[in-house]
């Protein structure tokens, strides 16, 4: 009972003891973490790559070094490149990568991912330069920009492919006209406000003289059509009182004329007539026959 | 013998009780230690945190509910709590963006490499900035922490990526007004397609423009189209007005010219029907004395014209007078 007890305590002290030493990277036991993989070398040469969890190696004989399994980030600086058509731009990525094959990439880069590292930043710049080159200014700035990382990135893989390292995607970030053509771009642009800018004021003007070519229209037919009614209203006052005047006056036109001469000279003799009257006129009759 | 019998017995007694004594101690020795060691497996996770698991560093599992937990404790098991329901932001140019304040104690270097950052090129070959802000947070913190290295990095790389090709679709006056919904809503979605490429186990929240605006050596002739615009909806105006002012004014001179020409119609028409009417009345009256009615009414007429005139009674062939009439005396009287 003692005796088991104490060999389960020791046991377990051993286990905890090997696997805190893993930890701190002492063997036989070998801790690979998520994230990370571990090349296992004999005497400097490769043996195998652990996955992640616990593996065991043989202490003195093998070694392990770590790599990371995760995609790594690298971010290349901004360069003049030139396009198809002699342009100069001003173009910065970033590649995404990992290292598939530790073996490859051990035996491609002893010296550690730095070197890693410049190889790529070298072989995605030549990439670029000569997709680049292949296509035109706008076809860089518009159309062709998914086109042409997809072309980068498949050359750039292609390339790494046999030094252990997978390219998951080269990206185009800033692709800028050199300062001095950013000046022509500066003009340009204005004179294309500006060409906007009359565009728009002349089409205000434009709009505003037809509202009010339609709006004197409109004023003009309405009172015309209003003229039109008001003459034909007219109209019918006066024929009807036409006909009213001509019915009445029928019952004795010689009475009517009468009448109407007696009603005219009211009217139109005045304090400033002269009238020659003959005696043997009828208003002077009786005047006549007195004497 | 006796002696010693009975001395052994009780050495033996208490060897006994010694023993178990021990036994029992080493048995608490040991459940303490386990049980010291199995709590060290215990933790909490408050809502919003996650712990992934790592078995001698193999991923075993994450764990998202919030409460109490317990897993093997180190060094069999490893745990990584990782904040999952935190909103993450990442500020992209300085115009108006939440970084102002640092990037301008920053000084000019660095606040030209954040224009720079904000800087775009449009379809039609124009510069604009386009500050912009992307909120995201951790979706799968296993592949978050072990799938992709310097994280922040690359979304915030892949950000002004996506931002920029999907800028670069768009001619600059979609970008400055009519489309800015549709480019928050494309970079946002090729942003989330470029991280999940990467296994980034990243959700991008939003994509939110802080300000967009041309460069400051064009800006002017951009204003000057906006002013443009303005200038033309005002002429715009300003005719709608006048239109509003002469239709009203032309009706209201119609209905008078309608209104009017009515009156003169009705008028007409009654002052007819009332001359008619008393013509009528008079004739029925002069149908019975024709002769006298006639004289009355000559005589009645002269009486009224004739007191005014100036009148010359010639008898016609008696004298040769001298035919002298002052004709137009009205013409002299001005002379």
């Amino acid at each position: 009972m003692r005796r088991l007890l104490l060999l389960l305590l020791v046991l377990g002290a051993l286990f905890v003891g090997a696997v805190s030493a893993a930890n701190l990277g002492i063997p036989p036991l070998v801790i690979t973490r998520e994230g990370e993989q571990k090349l296992i070398l004999q005497l400097g040469q490769f043996r195998r790559v652990t996955q992640p969890g616990l593996s065991v190696m043989i202490p003195f004989i093998e070694e392990a070094r770590r790599y990371d399994s995760r995609w790594l980030y690298n971010s290349t600086e901004a360069r003049d490149i030139q396009t198809k058509d002699g342009e100069q731009l001003r173009i910065d990525n970033y590649t995404v990568w990992r290292i598939q094959d530790a073996q490859a990439f051990l035996e491609g880069f002893p010296a550690g991912p730095a070197a890693a590292e410049q190889r790529i930043d070298r072989v995605v710049r030549d990439a670029v330069r000569e997709v680049i080159g292949r296509h035109t200014l706008s076809e860089v700035l518009k159309d062709q920009r998914v086109a042409i990382m997809k072309a980068i990135t498949e050359k750039s893989r292609n390339t790494l492919a046999d030094e252990g390292i997978e390219v998951a995607d080269v990206r185009i970030n800033r692709t800028e006209l050199p300062a001095n053509a950013e000046s022509s771009v500066y003009a340009r642009m204005v004179t294309e406000r500006e060409r906007l800018a009359r565009k728009n004021r002349a089409g205000g003007e434009e709009r505003a003289r037809a509202i009010r070519a339609e709006a004197d229209r409109e004023a003009r037919v309405i009172v015309a059509k209003a003229r039109r009614d008001a003459e034909l209203t007219r109209g019918e006052g006066d024929a009807e009182s036409t006909r009213i005047y001509a019915e009445a006056y029928q019952q004795d036109p010689e009475f009517y004329a009468f009448r109407r001469s007696l009603e005219a000279y009211r009217k139109t003799i005045d304090g400033n007539t002269t009238l020659v009257l003959p005696p043997d006129s009828e208003f002077f009759r009786f005047l006549k026959n007195l004497k | 013998m006796p002696k010693s019998d009975s001395l052994g017995t009780d050495q033996k007694v208490k060897r006994s009780v010694a023993r178990t004594l021990g036994n029992g101690l080493i048995v608490l020795i040991v459940l303490g230690v386990l049980g010291f060691w199995a709590s060290l497996g215990l933790y909490t996770l408050e809502p919003g945190q996650a712990a992934i698991l790592l078995q001698f560093g193999r991923h075993k599992g994450t764990v998202g509910v919030d409460g109490l937990h317990w897993t093997w404790p180190p060094p069999i098991v490893t745990r990584r709590v990782v904040n999952v329901g935190e909103l993450r932001n990442e500020d992209f140019g300085v115009v108006g963006g939440a970084r102002r304040a640092e990037v301008e104690a920053a000084g000019e270097a660095e606040r030209a490499a954040d224009v720079n950052e904000a800087t775009m090129q449009t379809s039609d070959n124009n510069i604009v900035h386009v500050s912009f802000a992307v909120q995201y947070r951790i979706s799968d913190p296993y592949k978050a922490l072990y799938r992709v290295a310097e994280l922040s990095s690359m979304v915030r790389s892949a950000a002004a990526a996506a931002m920029r090709q999907v800028a670069g679709r768009m001619t600059v006056d979609a970008v400055l007004r009519e489309e800015r919904a549709a480019l928050t809503a494309d970079a946002a979605t090729l942003l989330q397609d470029v991280l999940d490429s990467y296994e980034a186990g990243i959700e991008v929240q939003s994509v939110e423009l802080q300000d967009v605006q041309p460069p400051d050596e064009v800006r002017a002739a951009f204003d000057d189209v906006v002013a443009a615009n303005q200038d033309a909806n005002r002429a715009v105006n300003e005719a709608e007005g006048y239109r509003n002012e002469v239709l009203p004014r032309a009706r209201a001179e119609a209905t008078e010219l309608r209104e009017s020409a009515l009156g003169y119609r009705d008028a007409t028409i009654a002052e007819a029907k009332g001359e008619a009417g008393r013509f009528t009345a008079l004739v029925a009256e002069y149908a019975k004395a024709p002769e006298v009615t006639r004289q009355r009414l000559y005589l009645e007429t002269m009486e009224e014209v004739l007191p005014e005139v100036e009148k010359v009674i010639i008898e016609p062939g008696s004298t040769p007078v001298l035919p002298y009439l002052p004709l137009g005396r009205a013409g002299r009287v001005s002379q």
